[in-house]
């Protein structure tokens, strides 16, 4: 048998070539493939994961935003700092005569801020003290009556007196504490009714 | 002087068989190298969108427990506000049956509200009248009920009358 020197030549080339291949795709790109195959596997796993983690961000938001909603005014009352003169202008109606004393800081209760005030008042019927609480409900602040509550008689007037606490969240310290300063001296009686 | 009949043709090193085969190791080497490149990109695509995950994850838990303490926030104002309203509509009720206590010949001068009690001054025109009129009721609420009279010149007594709830029930007040 008589190959040419060409044949042998292209015959060593093909086998050379042939190895490099075999070589290059179960060495490098085999290994490549698998890897490939497992991250992406992987990744989708992250998506699922963080998708959930989207819905339920997306959730709570939603529940969020309805609380917010639904206790705006409350969300308002704790944010609102306390002003005596306000207090007293909104709630004089009740009364002959409304005294506030300067706001105190007491102990945080529930992480919350609270100020006591002692008030002063002259009534001429228990029932609008009675207006007074359902009004105080309703107001600008969170406030509390609270005990002892004093009603002595003076003539045809009952005199009141009693202590509210007013609640605030602790990122009002700040602002209390001004309202406080800026408002000790406002403390005036008014007469009408 | 010629040899040979045919002409003589040029020899080329690449022979049709050589292109053959030149051409077929080109495309496969060309098919695997496109195919480790597009392997490459994709790892390296992987890697960063793997960190954007992981970065999008770790911002949504900040949110998500930022959103959470709020949440906790707002329901602790809420339990608060609604606690502070129930005790001043307590209170409303509770100084309303207090002065619907007080019999009309009875006078009340002062009345002092306590956490735990009710202290009363006032005057009653007999004894019998204040207490079976006011004492008997304020003893039905309260646990300790106190009384002490003094004579006025014009017949009537002035009383006055400590009355005490024990702690454990005093949210019956």
């Amino acid at each position: 048998m008589n190959i040419s020197r060409q044949h042998i030549y292209m015959l060593s080339l093909s086998v050379l070539l042939l190895t490099f291949v075999l070589i290059f795709s179960f060495a490098v790109l085999i290994p490549n493939g698998k890897e490939y195959r497992l991250k992406r596997a992987d990744l989708k796993k992250e998506y699922r994961k963080l998708k959930q983690l989207s819905d339920f961000s997306y959730e709570t938001s939603t529940i969020l935003q309805k609380l917010q909603a639904q206790h705006r005014h409350i969300i308002t009352a704790f944010d609102t700092p306390f002003v005596v003169s306000r207090f007293e202008k909104q709630h004089r109606s009740f009364f002959s005569s409304l005294k506030l004393s300067k706001l105190e800081k007491k102990e945080n209760e529930d992480a919350f801020n609270v100020y006591e005030v002692n008030t002063t008042s002259e009534i001429n019927s228990p029932k609008s003290f009675y207006k007074f609480l359902d009004a105080v409900n309703k107001s600008d602040w969170i406030v509390a009556i609270n005990f002892p509550i004093t009603f002595k008689r003076d003539s045809e007037m009952i005199n009141s007196s009693f202590t509210m606490k007013v609640y605030g969240n602790n990122k009002d310290v700040k602002s209390l504490s001004e309202s406080k300063q800026s408002h000790s001296e406002l403390d005036s009686e008014s007469k009408f009714k | 002087m010629k040899y040979s009949y045919i002409n003589p043709q040029k020899k080329t090193l690449f022979t049709p068989e050589l292109k053959i085969l030149l051409t077929f190791f080109s495309i496969t080497i060309f098919m695997l190298v496109s195919t480790y490149s597009f392997l490459l990109f994709k790892d390296y695509n992987f890697t960063q969108t793997k960190i954007d995950i992981e970065q999008k994850y770790s911002e949504l838990n900040i949110t998500l427990s930022q959103m959470d303490e709020q949440i906790e926030h707002i329901d602790a104002q809420y339990l608060l506000s609604q606690k502070v309203y129930t005790q001043n509509s307590v209170l409303k009720e509770s100084i309303a049956n207090l002065f619907d206590l007080v019999p009309e010949r009875i006078t009340l001068s002062e009345a002092k509200l306590l956490k735990n009690g009710l202290v009363l001054y006032g005057i009653t025109p007999n004894k019998d009248i204040y207490n079976f009129m006011l004492q008997a009721p304020l003893r039905s609420i309260f646990h300790r009920t106190y009384s002490s009279f003094y004579p006025l010149e014009n017949g009537w007594f002035s009383f006055v009358s400590t009355n005490y709830i024990d702690e454990e029930s005093n949210d019956e007040y």
